[in-house]
């Protein structure tokens, strides 16, 4: 367990915020992909942050700091996403059912990348298990075990995803 | 072989996922934000004081040691890094990359080796998530310098790796398998056989050959030989007369004899030990493997007899988790608490 991340764990905020400044980018990364929304990127990024700082206690240096980070922010975009998926599914199964299979909001302009903006324009189930799969480097069946879907579901999903965003980009 | 080396039809896409940047800095400062949240909760929301009670003598030595290293990667973080290659350093003596005695520093670049004589050592660093300890006498090869596969091939002598990344980004293959990182640190040894040997001091690695895998935690030692694979793992102060058995059963054809020594010879600290056999042993030897390892520390509640027996993964897994943080409570506070190591409670 490095220094810093034992005087955060002691309460010293100074030494937080290091790690804030070195893990930033990575976390905002990852959110933003696994959300392909650059707004709520922003929000699950602090989160992640105040997550981390209440359960700093429970970091043990079992894994590295990074990994531990990384988890919880995965966790908790996956949560957070499936409980806002079930709240937008009982408006749209009213007004248009059709929107379940939609990405997520446009794509932010700031993205840049045309294989980013195509990456958030994917369906979500599809998109998570393409960030998590291929992006992250996590396997189909910790990748299952994430979204709680089976790994020949998350196997299928990433086929789906490859297949739209190759034609997307013409590769 | 990994999932994404199957599948070719893609490789125009994933060559460009490669590309993507690990670190997107956000529009704007977050922080900010952060603080005026955190900032109301103290730390008595955060049950500072268990950490406080938590002592860490243990790592002070590590500490220390890495220090060196850790300034000189800092030193070097703004230092222009060709693409397709990794920053190495001298210790010690006249290290070789490629034909070329290397100076102070250099690239390594993908295909070329580093080599030490008896008496020098170097070095490198693995991108920006950690650096390999390149002993004397050791040949090692880049192999692969991607955002995603950062990966070393060992022919010979000694390393000592260190890596702050999710797991599976760094891998170092040996003749007789490869080590897959899982968060971690470890010492890696490769004789002129090419028989390797693990010996994690931090995290978790798996070594994997040919669909055989162990999963080797902090204080435990593998071995793996070539045309065989990863031997089952045992804790560094394994008892002799276990350690022999394991060896006959991996690599000397011991069979069901090999296995109830070993069994006989188990602690409640050798339960990750039990834990590799269970899978690997002949169906007809596992109930006994299971009765044994029940025995030395029990399973947790929703893990059965039948499952484990079936070797159900799920419930391989959570008596995987269950070992593995006794394991890890039980090394971690050694000399320190007196840990129970069938349930990793203090006594």
């Amino acid at each position: 367990m490095t220094e810093v991340v034992r005087r955060a764990q002691q309460g010293d905020q100074s030494a937080f915020h290091e790690l804030y400044r070195e893990h930033v980018g990575r976390m905002y990364a990852l959110c933003l992909r696994l959300t392909g929304s650059a707004a709520e990127a922003e929000e699950r990024t602090q989160d992640v942050f105040v997550q981390a700082w209440r359960k700093l206690a429970s970091f043990r240096g079992e894994s590295a700091f990074s990994s531990w980070l990384h988890r919880l922010a995965v966790n908790l975009v996956l949560m957070e996403r499936r409980a806002a998926g079930r709240r937008w599914a009982r408006v749209a199964a009213v007004e248009d059912p059709a929107a379940l299979e939609q990405g997520g909001e446009a794509p932010s302009p700031t993205l840049g990348l045309d294989l980013e903006r195509a990456v958030a324009a994917l369906p979500e189930g599809a998109r998570q298990v393409f960030v998590l799969h291929d992006v992250e480097g996590y396997r189909h069946e910790e990748v299952g075990e994430l979204l709680g879907i089976a790994a020949g579901t998350s196997k299928a999903q990433l086929f789906r995803a490859r297949r739209l965003l190759r034609e997307k980009l013409d590769l | 072989m990994t999932e994404r080396d199957d599948d070719r039809e893609f490789r125009d896409l994933l060559a460009a996922v490669e590309r993507l940047p690990k670190s997107v800095e956000p529009p704007r400062d977050l922080w900010p934000g952060i603080e005026a949240r955190i900032a109301g909760q103290g730390e008595g929301g955060r049950g500072r004081g268990r950490i406080l009670a938590f002592p860490r003598r243990w790592a002070l030595l590590p500490l220390a040691a890495a220090a060196a290293l850790v300034l000189l990667w800092l030193g070097r973080r703004g230092t222009i890094r060709p693409a397709g290659a990794w920053e190495v350093t001298r210790l010690a003596g006249r290290p070789l990359v490629g034909e070329t005695p290397l100076d102070a520093s250099g690239a390594l670049r993908v295909g070329q080796w580093l080599e030490t004589d008896d008496s020098s050592r170097a070095v490198i660093l693995v991108a920006d998530i950690g650096h390999v300890d390149v002993k004397p006498g050791t040949r090692i090869r880049l192999v692969r310098a991607r955002a995603t596969d950062h990966r070393l091939a060992l022919a010979r002598g000694a390393i000592f790796a260190q890596v702050d990344a999710p797991p599976r980004l760094f891998f170092v293959e040996m003749p007789a398998g490869v080590a897959v990182d899982l968060g971690c640190a470890y010492a890696l040894e490769v004789d002129s056989s090419g028989t390797g040997l693990i010996h994690v001091t931090a995290g978790y690695v798996e070594l994997q050959w040919s669909g055989r895998r162990s999963i080797v935690p902090l204080g435990f030692v593998a071995r793996t030989r070539p045309g065989v694979g990863p031997g089952v793992p045992f804790t560094a102060d394994a008892p002799e007369a276990l350690r022999f058995a394991l060896e006959a059963y991996d690599f000397g054809n011991g069979g069901a004899p090999a296995v109830r020594r070993a069994l006989a010879a188990a602690r409640p600290e050798d339960a990750v030990s039990l834990w590799h056999l269970l899978s690997r042993v002949e169906p007809t030897l596992r109930v006994a493997v299971y009765e044994r390892l029940e025995a030395l520390v029990p399973p947790p509640a929703g893990v059965t007899r039948d499952g484990l027996l079936r070797l159900e993964q799920r419930q391989l897994d959570a008596y995987w988790n269950a070992i593995r943080r006794i394991a890890w409570r039980r090394i971690i506070l050694q000399g320190v608490r007196d840990i129970d190591p069938r349930t990793g409670l203090g006594r």
